[in-house]
Order: structure tokens, then sequence, then C-alpha cells
């Protein structure tokens, strides 16, 4: 992981904190069995809120799908640039009603399905 | 209206229907019935005293944008029979009137306030910060009312002579139907019931009882023209509209913590002026998107539930953006509604104490003006992702959910709508009713397509263009 998304993942933990999201424990490294999108979801620094958040996306095509999508445009590392480009570019929809990259939604959405 | 003419040689006759006070039995006289969308009772969002409605309005003040006087392509019968550079002279008086301080707005607002907190950077996309001023009554009174603060002034004008409690009853048109020959006038008695009756021969009139007063005395003066005054093409009462002010219809989050305060509420300036910030689209993006106008204010802060949480640790993730002084806020707007000629008001089979049958409203209000409105936060969503500045969700997607969200401004706008073509108004460029010689509208009523702006500030400034159009053709 770069450091740039190490720096990015231990403030969110820290907001998540503020937030009053996270027991003590919580705070620790978490471990995922392997899945078969791992080079997509190590992107995600907290996979559990991701998956929270992406089960909400209405009509989410299956995980192969999603995969294939993000793989075409998400580079390793890259997750940050890719949603500033989805941004700029307008490619936002809407999960729960809120407006996210679309790359964002679809990790989101591809966490939720594994 | 009446003051606009203070000082000059016109003799003017102030005839106001209500009182200084409020009264329940006079304010009695504007109740009518409503169906379709669930709207205000009509004797709600008006006041029949003197002063009207700024006895009770809120003090909201913004011009109107250039692009809401052009003919809009996707906004159908949009257009104003001028551009707002016509309004531009008349709107330093009309700031003066409604006492809303210095002209800065959109100017000077952001420079001036940039000193209490930081506006939010929106990267130049559609939408930008912009700024509402608000009326404040001398002794800090908020706002001015106009019955209150300018009596005295009414009192003064040697060629000004009002009367309280009377109502016009009726518009009486010559044989020929081309000029009004006189005004039924009429009190009511302490009962309620029919008082004194008495007419008057006036030169000119300038009807000025508000948008829906206006069209209800056109539609049942019809003893000459038999579908009302100035209806000889089906227009008055027709495309009624106000702006829909639904509150909590989207959460705005600032990942760097509290937005400054100007966003959330009323900010004195040290010079006294009030100003308060909201989201405004650009010109460059209603063209765009074919949006109407609108405005987003931020209300108050919330709690974001499990799935918000998770949308913001997410994204600020994503993004490389500490949030962990994220703060969200509920976001309320004005909007602005496409003009609709089937949105109408029409008499109905009752009448009032003085005889004058009461008004039914059409309400309606199109899907397709939420869908509009939501392409905006779209946008506004957009923008606080590619400033990394935040992020937004869109509270409304079916009509229900907008529904019980909903409140209105009781603005009422569109009934006597202005154009040059007969065809498309009852009034022409200089606000008098098409085919009649000498009489004039005032009011939002004439506006022929709307803006979100709250529209007080934009009235004034019309009536006292009327005011000096007045003063060349009656020299
Ligand atoms: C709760 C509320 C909040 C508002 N807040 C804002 C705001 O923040 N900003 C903003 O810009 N606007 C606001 N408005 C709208 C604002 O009040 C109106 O735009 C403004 O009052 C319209 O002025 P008007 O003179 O055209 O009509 P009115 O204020 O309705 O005045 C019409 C006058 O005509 C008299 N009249 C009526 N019928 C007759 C008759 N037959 N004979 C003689 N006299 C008659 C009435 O008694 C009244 O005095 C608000 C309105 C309400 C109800």
């Amino acid at each position: 992981m770069k450091r740039r998304a190490i720096i990015a993942g231990v403030a969110a933990v820290g907001a998540a904190a503020a937030m009053g999201l996270y027991r003590f424990t919580d705070l620790f490294v978490k471990h995922y069995p392997p899945t078969p999108y791992d080079d997509l979801l190590l992107q995600l620094v907290d996979r559990q809120q991701a998956s929270r958040l992406g089960a909400r996306l209405a009509g989410a095509p299956d995980a192969g799908t999603l995969a294939a999508q993000l793989r075409a445009g998400l580079k390793p590392g890259e997750l940050g640039a890719a949603a500033k480009a989805d941004a700029a570019a307008g490619r936002v929809m809407e999960v729960d009603g809120w407006v996210l990259p679309k790359t964002v939604a679809f990790l989101s959405a591809l966490a939720s399905k594994v | 209206m009446a003051l606009s003419l203070a000082g000059s040689k016109i003799r003017v006759l102030l005839m106001e229907a209500g009182g200084i006070n409020f009264d329940p039995t006079i304010q009695k006289m504007y109740s009518g019935t409503e169906t379709g969308t669930r709207y205000a009772p009509l004797d709600a969002g008006r006041l029949r005293q003197l002063g009207g409605g700024t006895n009770h309005w809120g003090g909201w003040c913004r011009p109107m944008d250039a692009i809401e006087f052009e003919a809009r392509d996707w906004v159908p019968h949009s257009g104003w029979p001028f551009s707002r550079l016509t309004l531009e002279p008349y709107y330093s008086r009309a700031q003066a009137l409604v006492e809303a301080g210095p002209w800065i707005y959109d100017l000077k607002g952001n420079a001036d306030n940039a000193a209490e907190g930081t506006v939010l950077p929106l990267n130049g996309g559609g939408l930008y910060t912009s700024w509402f001023q608000f009326s404040k009554m001398r002794g800090d009174i908020l706002p001015t009312q106009f019955g209150n603060r300018y009596r005295d002034d009414l009192k003064r004008a040697p060629n000004i002579n009002s009367l309280l409690h009377a109502n016009v009853t009726a518009i009486r048109l010559g044989a020929n139907s081309k000029q009004v020959e006189r005004l039924d006038v009429a009190t009511l008695n302490s009962h309620g019931g029919a008082g004194k009756h008495f007419t008057v021969k006036p030169r000119m009139v300038v009807l000025a009882c508000g948008g829906i007063e206006n069209a209800r005395l056109l539609l049942a003066s019809n003893d000459v023209m038999k579908t009302g005054v100035g209806n000889q093409n089906d227009l008055v009462g027709r495309f009624f509209a106000d702006n829909p002010i639904p509150r909590d219809i989207a959460t705005v989050v600032s990942f760097s913590g509290p937005l400054a305060p100007f966003y959330g509420a009323n900010q004195n300036l040290s010079d006294g002026t009030i100003m308060r910030a909201t989201f405004a689209p650009t010109a460059k993006f209603c063209r765009a998107a074919r949006i109407g106008s609108s405005l987003s204010t931020i209300e108050t802060p919330v709690e974001l539930d499990e799935t918000g949480k998770a949308a913001v640790i997410t994204t600020a993730i994503a993004l490389g953006v500490d949030a962990s002084n994220a703060k969200a806020y509920s976001l309320g707007c004005g909007m602005e509604l496409m003009p609709d000629p089937d949105r109408r008001l029409t008499l109905s089979g009752d009448k009032d104490a003085l005889g004058l049958p009461r008004l039914k409203l059409d309400m309606r209000i199109a899907d397709d003006d939420f869908a509009r409105f939501n392409r905006t936060m779209t946008e506004l969503g957009r923008q606080l992702l590619a400033s990394k500045a935040g992020m937004l969700r869109i509270s409304c997607h079916t009509r229900d959910d907008w529904m019980t969200r909903m409140d209105w401004g009781h603005h009422h706008l569109g009934t006597t709508r202005m154009s040059a073509d007969p065809k498309q108004g009852v009034v022409d460029g200089d606000l008098l009713v098409h085919g009649v010689g000498n009489l004039y509208i005032a009011g939002s009523g004439t506006f022929p397509s709307y803006s979100a702006s709250n529209p007080t500030l934009n009235l004034v400034a019309l009536t006292l263009r009327l005011g000096d159009h007045l003063k060349k053709v009656m020299a």
C-alpha cells in the first residue's frame, strides 16, 4: 500500500473513532479471508464500512461484473486518483442517496458481495 | 407603489382593504378553496392589512439573476419582455425601501465574509456560493413591515390620500371596454357584513392587491368583458406559481469540520448588513443541464445513520482526505417552478361578505420540477467530491419524499403575466393591461417566468419602474 493511502487510512480510522464508530478492538488491523478480488479490495482501508455502504447500491451487478469493470479502470494503489477523476468527469452515482465517485460505489458494492 | 409617486404632481388615492392591524374578520375575505397538490390555505399566505404580506414576511432578499429574464428554451413560456438591465436602475432604491443595507450580494459578499470563515471551494462547477441579504427595519426590528414603516411617509405626502378599510369590489369598464370608468368600493360593517358602498372615478388605476387578489378582481369584474377584465385570452389566474421551499432535502457533509457560520445562520456584518450564504446554479450550468433556478441553504447540523457514516469514511479514505472532524448538515431549498397554465386560479361559486366570488386554486407541481432540482443536487455533490471538500446525500426520490418535506414561500407569481404579446400576457412590459388603456398591475403576479430568489425586492424594483412610467405618461 502506498504511503499516501496509509495516511489516509489512519486519518479515516481517526475519523471513525471521532464519530464514535469504533470499539477499541476495531483499531487493530483487520484480516479478511482471501477472495478472488483482493487485488481490488486491498485498496479499501476499511472493507467493513465500504461493504455496509456498498450493500445499499440498488441493482448492483454481480461481483464478477463489478470486478471486471473496476479492473478496466482502476490501477493498483490508485483509488484516490480514480475517485477524483470520476468526480471531475461527472462519473458519479447514488448509493442510498449519497453521491459517490463511480469507482468508490462499485468497489464498495464489490466489498458487500464477498 | 404610492410612495413612488409621493411628491409628484399626480394625485394618488390609496385604497387599502385592511386596517393598520390584523383583523380576522377582514382576513376572512381572503379565504378560498384549494384542490390538487397540498398548498397553504388561500387566507394563510397573505395578510389583508396595510403593508400586506410584509407584516409577516421573512425579509430574505436577493435580486433575480439575468438568465431568469431570458426566454429559456427548456423552460416553457419563459422570458420577460425586457432583460435585467431594465430593472438595474431601480434595484438600489428597492434595496433602500426594503432596508437590506448596502447592495452587497454577490458583488462583495465573498470578500466581506472571508474574514468570518471560508467559502466552500466548489471547483468552479455548476453551483457557487451566492448571498442573501435581509431586510431590517429601523430599530433593529426584522424585517421591514411596509405598513408600520411607511405609514407616516404616506401621511406626510401632500399628494397621497389613504383610505383604510376600503375594499375594491369591482373594476367597471366603459362600454367600449377600453378604459376603466370607475371602481366599486365597499367597507365591512362591525359584524363583518357589507357596510358603506361608494365609487371612485380614476384617471389611472394600479391594482396592487397581491398576486392572488389581483387575479380575483379581474376575473370577478365580468359585467362588460364576460371572461373578466384583461382576460380576453384566458390568461388571468393561469400560470399561478410559488417557490416550493422543502426542508431537509439533502445532507451536506463538510470533511474538514464545521462550515463557516454564514452558511447555516444569518451573519451580521459590522455595518449592520445581514447576510447568509446559499448555493446557486450558474447560468452556464442552468443552460447545460436544462434546469430551473434554485437556492439551497444549509439548515442545521444532523447526525448520520450507519450508512451515512460508512459513506463518509469510505469516500474520505478513497479521496485521501482527513475526515476526522467531518460535520453533516441538512440542506433546504427554494425552487423555481416551470410555468404551467393549468396551475390556476378560477372563481368558485362561494361569495365573500361583499358579494365577491371567492377563488379556487388548482395547485400542481410536476415530477419534472423535482427531477430538475435533483440534477442540481447531483452537481453539488460532484463538486464537493471534486474539490475534496465534502459530499452530499440526496434525500428525496419519490413524490412522497418531497411532499412530506414540502413548505411554500407564499410568493404569489404568474397570475397576471407580463408579455409584449397580448396572446401570451395579461400586461405588457410597462405593466399596462392589454386592451385597457388606464389599468396597470403591480406585484409578482406579473412575473411571466420566475426565479428562486424571493420576489419582494424584485417586485419593488418593478413597481418603482412603474412609478416612473406613470409620472411620464401622466405628466
Ligand atoms: C410567511 C411569509 C413569508 C414571506 N417571506 C418572504 C421573504 O422572506 N422574502 C420575500 O421576498 N418575500 C416573502 N414573502 C412574500 C411577500 O410577503 C410578498 O412578496 C409581498 O408581500 C407582496 O407584496 P404585494 O404588495 O404585491 O402584495 P400584498 O403584500 O399581498 O399586499 C396587497 C395589499 O392589497 C390589499 N388588498 C387586497 N385586496 C384588496 C382589495 N380588494 N381592495 C383594496 N385593497 C386590497 C391587502 O390588504 C394588502 O395590503 C413572504 C410571504 C409570507 C406569507
